[in-house]
C-alpha cells in the first residue's frame, strides 16, 4: 500500500446517528478510513451496519454527525452547499443500485449529463462519452434509450457516466445489486478494468462475500464501526469476513 | 441550452398527456378571457363613442347644475362663450363647442304608441363635428345644412287671447302655433327611435315637448321634422339622443334678444306673444371639450381624469364632468359588475389549472425523487432542480398563454367573418365586435405564466431542497 501519498479520501472519526422516532441510532460510530490512489476498495458487512451511509458521508451526499471528511486534502465538514456540489460534480463520480440512468434520454446523453451539470463543453463531452462507452462496450447502443437496455447494459452507461467528469474516486453502492449473478461478475469485472487500465480509485459497497473480493482491498464494517481492514485476496480478506458473522450475505439490499 | 431548461423539456415530453390537459383547460380559459374583454372592450368602445356623444372629453356645465342635467340642463351656463374660449386659449389644443339641451318627450299617442323620452342635444353643426363627428354616423337622411329652417325669428311659444277686456290668459307651452311660412325645426334622431315608432323617420314631422326649464316655462311643445337617422353603434341610447341645432334651441329657450310683438294672423286672430328673436350664440347650456389625443388608449379613464382637471382649473368656479362621470352615471356599475364576474370566473379557473399542475408536479417529483438525487450526486446544485420544475411551469404558461391568444383570435376572425349580431330591443340588432388592445395581450399572456410559475415554483421549491442521500434512498422505496 504506498501509504506515502496523499489519501484522496480522509475519514476522520466520523459518526453519524439517526433520530429514529425518538431512539438515537448510530450508524456510522468513529469511522476513521483513508483511501489512496489506485486502490480499488470494497465495503462489506451485513444488512443495517451503515455501509451505504459510509459511502454517502464519503460521497459527501450527507454530512457526518461529527468527525471530519477531506477530499482530495480538502476538509468538506464547513464548505458550502455550493462548494459541496461542485465538490461531488468535480471529484466524485458515482454508481447506484439501480442505475439510475434518466429514462427519457438516451445512453450517450445519460452519460454526458454529468458534464453539461458542470457546464462542461458537450462536444468535448460527447467525444469522451464514446471513448468511455466504448471501453464499457455499449457503443453500439448509444443512441438508445436507457430504459431500453438490460439492467447490465445499464449499469455499464452508469459506469461510463461515473468517469465522464475525470473523477478522483468514484464510489458504487451495491453495484451489482439489482443484477443477476453473470451480469453481476462483468459489471465487476468492468470495474476492474477501469480501476487497472485508467488507475480510477474506486470504493464500493456490497453484501455479497463473492462482489466485494474483487476489491484489492476489503473494509469491513459491523454495527456502524469499522472491523476490520485488509488488502487483498489472502488469509486477511476470509479474516475480516470471519469478524462479520453469520449476517454477511444474507440480503439482497444494501442499507 | 441549460441543463435546467434541456431537462424539463424532457420531463414536459414525458409527461405530455396530462400538461397537454392543462395547457389546453389555461389555453381555452385565455381563450375566453380574450373574447370576453375584447368584446367587453368593443362594446365599452361602442359605449364610449355615444356617451362621449354627449360629453366629448369633458363638459363644462353651471355650478348649480349636476350629472343628471347633462339630459337636459336645467341652468343655462353663464357667459358659455368666454368659456369655452378661455379653454380653447388656455389649454392648447383643446376644442370647444358651446351646446344648448333639453329633456324631450314624443308619441303622445297619435300613431298609438307610447309616450318616450329624449334628450336633445343642441350643436353647433360645424364645431360640434369636429368634435364628436356625429355627421359620419348619419345612416339615413342627412346631417344640418345652411337652408335648413334652423330659425323662424320667433319664439315658438305663444299666448292665446280669447278677446278684448279679458286679461291675456298664458298658456306656455300647450302647443304650437305655426305662422304662415314657419317651418318645422329639423332634427337629427337615433335610428333605434324610428325602429320603435312607426312615425318616426326621415322625413316626417312630429310633435316634441321639451322642458325648457331656465325660462318662466316648464316645457314647450314645437313641431320638428326629422332630417337623419344616426347610429352610435349603441342601440339602447341612440333612442334616447336626438340632435337639433343649436340655434333652434336657443331660440326656444329665448337666449338672446327678445322683442315684443304681437302677431296677427289673417281670419284667425291676433296673438301676442311670438317674440321675434335674435339669437346671441355665446350662450349655452353646456360647452363640451374635447382634448388632444392621449398617445396611447390604455387609459382612457384615466385620460377623462386628466382632461376634467385640466379643464377644472381653467374654470375652478364651475362644475367639470369627465366622460367617465357620465358613463357611469348612464351605465351605473353593470360594466363593473360584468368585468367583476368576468375576472372571477377567470380566476377560479386558472386557480384550478394552478391546483393541477401544483398536484401534477407534486406527483412526479415523488416518483421521480431518486432522479433527482442522481442529479444532486452529480454536482446539481439546488438552484439547477429548482430551474428544473420552474421552467416547465414557465413553458405551460407560455405555450397556453400563446395558444389562447391564437385560438381567440382565429374565433374573433371567424366571428368577423360571418358578421355575427344579437338582436337587441325592438329588432335592433347590436353587432358582436372585438378589440384587442395590449393590456388585454399582456394580461392573457403574464396571467398563465405567472400562474404556472407561481404553481410550479412550490414543488420545485420542495424538489429543489431534498436531501441528496434521502433521495435516493425514497426513490429506491419507491421502487
Amino acid at each position: 500500500m504506498p501509504k506515502t501519498r496523499n489519501p484522496i479520501i480522509k475519514l476522520d472519526r466520523i459518526s453519524k446517528k439517526y433520530d429514529d422516532y425518538g431512539n438515537v441510532v448510530n450508524a456510522l460510530d468513529r469511522v476513521s478510513l483513508k483511501v489512496y490512489p489506485g486502490e480499488f476498495v470494497s465495503i462489506i458487512g451485513p444488512s443495517g451496519c451503515g455501509k451505504s451511509t459510509l459511502l454517502h458521508c464519503m460521497g459527501l451526499l450527507d454530512r457526518p454527525s461529527s468527525g471530519q471528511v477531506y477530499i482530495d486534502g480538502k476538509n468538506t465538514s464547513n464548505i458550502s452547499g455550493k462548494e459541496i456540489a461542485l465538490f461531488r460534480g468535480e471529484k466524485l463520480g458515482f454508481v447506484f443500485q439501480n442505475y439510475n440512468l434518466i429514462p427519457r434520454l438516451t445512453v450517450l446523453e445519460n452519460v454526458i449529463l454529468p458534464g453539461l451539470i458542470m457546464k462542461k463543453d458537450s462536444s468535448g463531452l460527447e467525444k469522451r462519452a464514446q471513448i468511455l462507452l466504448k471501453e464499457v462496450g455499449i457503443l453500439h447502443r448509444s443512441d438508445h434509450k436507457g430504459i431500453h437496455l438490460s439492467g447490465g447494459e445499464q449499469q455499464r452507461v452508469a459506469i461510463a457516466r461515473a468517469l465522464i467528469n475525470e473523477p478522483v474516486l468514484v464510489l458504487a453502492d451495491e453495484p451489482t445489486g439489482a443484477l443477476d449473478s453473470d451480469s453481476s461478475k462483468e459489471i465487476m469485472e468492468l470495474l476492474v478494468k477501469m480501476n487497472k487500465t485508467r488507475n480510477v480509485t474506486s470504493v464500493f459497497v456490497s453484501h455479497d462475500i463473492h462482489i466485494a473480493s474483487y476489491g484489492n482491498r476489503t473494509v469491513a464494517l459491523k454495527d456502524g464501526r469499522l472491523v476490520g481492514d485488509t488488502v487483498g485476496k489472502s488469509k486477511d480478506f476470509i479474516k475480516v469476513v470471519k469478524n462479520l458473522g453469520k449476517a454477511t450475505g444474507d440480503g439482497k439490499r444494501g442499507d | 441550452m441549460g441543463i435546467s431548461s434541456r431537462l424539463a423539456i424532457g420531463e414536459l415530453k414525458d409527461h405530455k398527456r396530462i400538461y397537454t390537459i392543462i395547457i389546453i383547460v389555461i389555453a381555452l380559459t385565455m381563450t375566453s378571457f380574450m373574447l370576453e374583454n375584447a368584446y367587453l372592450n368593443y362594446m365599452t368602445q361602442v359605449v364610449d363613442d355615444t356617451t362621449k356623444l354627449v360629453t366629448s372629453d369633458a363638459v363644462i356645465v353651471d355650478e348649480d347644475s349636476n350629472i343628471r342635467d347633462l339630459y337636459g340642463t336645467t341652468f343655462e351656463l353663464k357667459n358659455a362663450g368666454e368659456i369655452a374660449r378661455r379653454v380653447e386659449r388656455d389649454l392648447p389644443g383643446y376644442k370647444t363647442a358651446i351646446r344648448v339641451t333639453a329633456q324631450g318627450t314624443y308619441g303622445l299617442g297619435t300613431a298609438g304608441e307610447a309616450v318616450d323620452a329624449c334628450t336633445i342635444q343642441g350643436i353647433s353643426p360645424e364645431k360640434d363635428n369636429e368634435i364628436s363627428g356625429i355627421a359620419n354616423k348619419i345612416v339615413k337622411g342627412r346631417f344640418f345644412r345652411d337652408s335648413d329652417p334652423i330659425l323662424r325669428g320667433h319664439t315658438p311659444l305663444y299666448i292665446e287671447i280669447e278677446g278684448p277686456g279679458k286679461l291675456p290668459d298664458f298658456s306656455w307651452g300647450s302647443g304650437e302655433k305655426l305662422l304662415e311660412g314657419d317651418e318645422p325645426y329639423p332634427i337629427i334622431v337615433g335610428a333605434t327611435s324610428a325602429k320603435i315608432h312607426p312615425s318616426i323617420d326621415v322625413g316626417k314631422t312630429l310633435s316634441l315637448t321639451l322642458s325648457v326649464s331656465g325660462r318662466e316655462t316648464s316645457y314647450a311643445t314645437i313641431n320638428v321634422k326629422v332630417i337623419g337617422l344616426y347610429e352610435s353603434g349603441t342601440p339602447l341610447l341612440d333612442a334616447l339622443m336626438w340632435f337639433m341645432h343649436a340655434d333652434s334651441l336657443r331660440e326656444i329657450k329665448r337666449y338672446g334678444e327678445i322683442t315684443g310683438k304681437d302677431w296677427h294672423i289673417p281670419g284667425v286672430g291676433t296673438f301676442r306673444g311670438y317674440s321675434p328673436i335674435k339669437i346671441d350664440r355665446d350662450r349655452g347650456d353646456v360647452v363640451i371639450v374635447k382634448a388632444p389625443d392621449p398617445l396611447h388608449s390604455l387609459d382612457p379613464i384615466g385620460h377623462s381624469e386628466q382632461v376634467k382637471e385640466e379643464v377644472s382649473s381653467i374654470v375652478p368656479f364651475l362644475k367639470v364632468y369627465s366622460w367617465h362621470d357620465f358613463l357611469v352615471y348612464i351605465a351605473g356599475s353593470m360594466q363593473d359588475v360584468v368585468t367583476i364576474m368576468l375576472w372571477g370566473s377567470i380566476i377560479v379557473t386558472l386557480f384550478l389549472c394552478g391546483a393541477t399542475i401544483k398536484y401534477v408536479m407534486d406527483s412526479i417529483i415523488m416518483r421521480k425523487t431518486r432522479e433527482i438525487g442522481s442529479l444532486k450526486a452529480f454536482g446539481a446544485r439546488d438552484r439547477v432542480i429548482f430551474k428544473i420544475f420552474l421552467y416547465q411551469g414557465l413553458i405551460i404558461g407560455l405555450i397556453a398563454g400563446i395558444l389562447g391568444i391564437i385560438l381567440s383570435f382565429v374565433v374573433m376572425n371567424l366571428v368577423n367573418l360571418y358578421g355575427l349580431s344579437v338582436e337587441f330591443i325592438a329588432g335592433t340588432q347590436l353587432k358582436v365586435g372585438f378589440i384587442i388592445n395590449w393590456l388585454t395581450l399582456l394580461i392573457a399572456l403574464v396571467l398563465p405564466v405567472t400562474l404556472s410559475v407561481l404553481a410550479a415554483a412550490i414543488p420545485a421549491k420542495k424538489a429543489s431542497m431534498l436531501s441528496p442521500v434521502e433521495a435516493l434512498r425514497k426513490g429506491e422505496l419507491s421502487l
